[in-house]
């Protein structure tokens, strides 16, 4: 195996604003491969779309970032300097959340994909419009010959994104990156539009970053999942390691708070106590600290770094779950009920 | 599909909620209308829980809205304890309403961002004065402290708390009359996964404390299923299917109800994952196919399908009713996951 194909190294990102600096980002690492899917999972204000719009060169001139970020040997906030075209929308590309803002609706569905196509490949009016048509066929819109000469407000929801993912692939990007895809349709168009976005990916070797909120969207799909909280990134490891054998005590917290299909009607949930972290001046600790039932003194005094295996399992957390040091840790809360913040627990069935 | 028929009302005495054919249309000009909600009866039971759930456009919130008259109603009836809150007005329809209350989908936009959250809590009982609940600070402050809000934070206002919060004030603000009649609206679709299950717990709670019933709207079938104890699937402004919560998971039976079930990140194990594939779009409400609204994307319609419309039938002797020419039988072994 080369090199990875992006990597970014230290990222931090941050906003100064009249109550004080939001450290949206605090220091992410992570590595993706060629034809590789990531997710990234996290809840608002966990950092992922911060990290996402970092990459894509999208964030507001105020923010201060600092760190590495390589992609194909490129130095990605180098390119930013020298104003290089040709780079954002050819070689890496974005799908957002809401097809119908990031669609113009005053412009016919077409010229929003032939715009891209003739300014960074310079192809002509007619070779542009016939690829037009050819992608929104790859990206199974029924009738690509009609849509193409339609307005966004003609289209559902679901054709829109598909539209929104045609324009994202015009110029055969190396790189998609698609945040919350999904969130705004419903859950029969979204199997439809995760099952193209895999599908797309395969055929063209594509690398992807999945951006969501919901863990079963990364199940179904990614190769890797990355969990963020607080601005870091606090677990990453193959989907099915992460979900069956998960480390930091916050993913084990996310995949036991969310109801399941499979169980009974009125089984009582697992709330995730207390509140997500404050971003602005948070103190050096660990951000989940305050609502994990396994923390300890150590927790309080640094930030814990990234252990674990590199490139394998890897996670931030003093005391793992499901290794011997977490099963101490809970055990000492467990009998004195409550944690070293403070946080009263008890034990419960589903505590293993 | 259907949802025509009354197979699925119950004449036991303990049903609080009957709706009867309940038709709701929006004109949209040119003298064409949208079938929000075409034909469909359900009932709800003293202290039961009734999720509804389906696509945007399924007429889901239409229902909601209909039982407390929040839009006009075309024909049906809505029976709450003898009175037909469809064909009620004026005074009578007002002195009703506290019975009912709704929470909303966006909790941070149902709340009144100048007011101060003790003033949002109790404007219920001040416009009420004290015929409905007991008017005393000691009430709101219990309702605060129900929904876990503490009560010193009274004089703050909305903006100062977060989603999870908003909705719990939201909730506290719904009980302060002492409703008989929860409707929950999407109630914690905008919200994060590690504070939805607080807010779906304390719904919980609240109906045990208060016995409350509850309509529980959401287009998510995991959160449904948890709190519901009943559900009914909607298409289009239809009833597909309704049962009981577990025994409709377990032994879903229209085609509708096992695309739902597929189509989920995580799809349940009683269905084939290739059933989630139903093809094209969601067909016009202004020109509802004929027959069975599911037969322009059902893997199973034949020729009645697109004749007769389906009528809400039991299944065997179990609380499970649907509308379907084609049901699927459930014995069938499963494929592969």
């Amino acid at each position: 195996m080369g090199d990875p194909q992006l990597t970014v190294e230290d990222l931090y990102v941050r906003f100064p604003t009249s109550r004080g600096t939001v450290e949206a980002v605090n220091g992410v690492n992570f590595t993706l491969e060629k034809g590789q899917m990531l997710g990234i999972v996290g809840e608002s204000g966990s950092g992922k779309s911060v990290t996402a719009k970092t990459l894509m060169n999208l964030l507001p001139r105020t923010a201060e970032v600092d760190g590495n970020i390589t992609f194909e040997g490129d130095d990605v906030r180098a390119v930013a300097k020298e104003r290089r075209k040709h780079f954002w929308g050819v070689k890496m590309t974005m799908v957002f959340q809401d097809p119908m803002t990031s669609l113009n609706p005053v412009k016919r569905c077409g010229e929003q994909i032939t715009e891209t196509l003739r300014y960074h490949l310079g192809d002509d009016k007619a070779t542009a419009r016939k690829k037009a048509i050819d992608l929104l066929e790859q990206v199974g819109v029924p009738e690509p010959a009609k849509r193409v000469d339609q307005y966004p407000h003609e289209l559902s929801g679901g054709l829109r994104q598909r539209v929104v993912i045609a324009m994202a692939l015009a110029c055969e990007p190396s790189l998609l990156i698609a945040d919350e895809p999904t969130t705004a349709v419903d859950v029969t168009v979204q199997k439809r539009l995760l099952d193209l976005l895999d599908g797309l990916r395969r055929d063209r070797g594509m690398s992807m970053i999945l951006i969501t909120h919901d863990l079963g969207v990364a199940r179904g799909r990614c190769d890797d999942v990355a969990v963020m909280y607080g601005g870091r990134l606090v677990e990453r490891a193959p989907t099915e390691t992460l979900f069956a054998d998960s480390r930091h005590p916050y993913t084990e917290a996310l995949l036991r708070t969310i109801p399941r299909i499979d169980q009974p009607s009125h089984t009582r949930l697992e709330p995730i106590t207390g509140r997500p972290p404050e971003l602005i001046d948070p103190d050096e600790e660990c951000a989940f600290a305050p609502r994990c039932r396994y923390a300890q003194p150590d927790c309080l005094e640094v930030i814990p770094p990234v252990g674990g295996v590199r490139g394998q399992h890897e996670f931030a957390c003093f005391h793992p779950a499901n290794t011997d040091r977490g099963r101490q840790a809970l055990d000492t809360n467990l009998a004195a009920g409550q944690t070293v913040t403070g946080l009263q627990i008890q034990a419960d069935a589903g505590v293993n | 599909m259907a949802g025509t028929g009354h197979a699925p009302l119950r004449d036991d005495r303990d049903v609080l909620l009957t709706v009867r054919d309940l038709e709701v249309e929006f004109p949209v000009g040119r003298n064409e209308v949208v079938h929000a909600v075409s034909g469909i009866s359900f009932d709800v039971a003293e202290g039961e829980t009734l999720g509804i759930v389906g696509e945007s456009g399924c007429g889901k919130s239409t229902v909601a809205k209909s039982i407390i008259r929040l839009n006009d109603i075309k024909s049906g009836s809505i029976d709450y304890q003898g009175n037909d809150l469809a064909h009620m007005e004026g005074e009578a329809l007002r002195q009703i309403r506290p019975d009912l209350q709704m929470i909303f989908q966006d909790p941070i936009s149902s709340l009144n961002p100048r007011r101060k959250i003790r003033d949002v809590i109790s404007e219920g009982i001040a416009v009420w004065g004290n015929t409905k609940g007991s008017w005393s600070q000691e009430r709101i402050e219990e309702l605060m402290v129900a929904v876990g809000i503490d009560p010193k934070f009274g004089e703050r206002r909305p903006h100062q708390f977060s989603g999870g919060q908003c909705q719990r004030i939201g909730i506290a603000r719904a009980l302060a009359l002492d409703p008989k009649v929860l409707i929950c609206d999407e109630p914690v679709s905008a919200l994060d996964v590690s504070v939805q299950a607080q807010v779906l717990n304390i719904l919980e709670d609240m109906k045990a404390r208060y016995g409350l019933t509850l309509l529980f709207i959401s287009h998510d079938l995991s959160v449904v299923k948890n709190v519901s104890d009943r559900i009914i699937v909607m298409y289009l402004g239809k009833v597909c299917e309704i049962g009981n919560a577990d025994e409709l998971y377990e032994h879903p039976r229209h085609p509708y109800t096992r695309a739902l079930l597929a189509s989920i990140p995580e799809p349940a194990p009683t269905v084939d994952v290739s059933e989630g594939d139903i093809e094209g779009e969601l067909p016009s409400p202004i020109h509802p196919p004929a027959g069975c609204r599911f037969n322009t994307r059902c893997q199973h319609a034949t020729d009645i399908c697109f004749t007769d419309e389906p009528v809400m039938q039991q299944v065997g002797d179990s609380d499970h009713y649907l509308a379907c020419h084609h049901p699927v039988e459930v014995s069938v072994s499963v494929g592969e996951r």
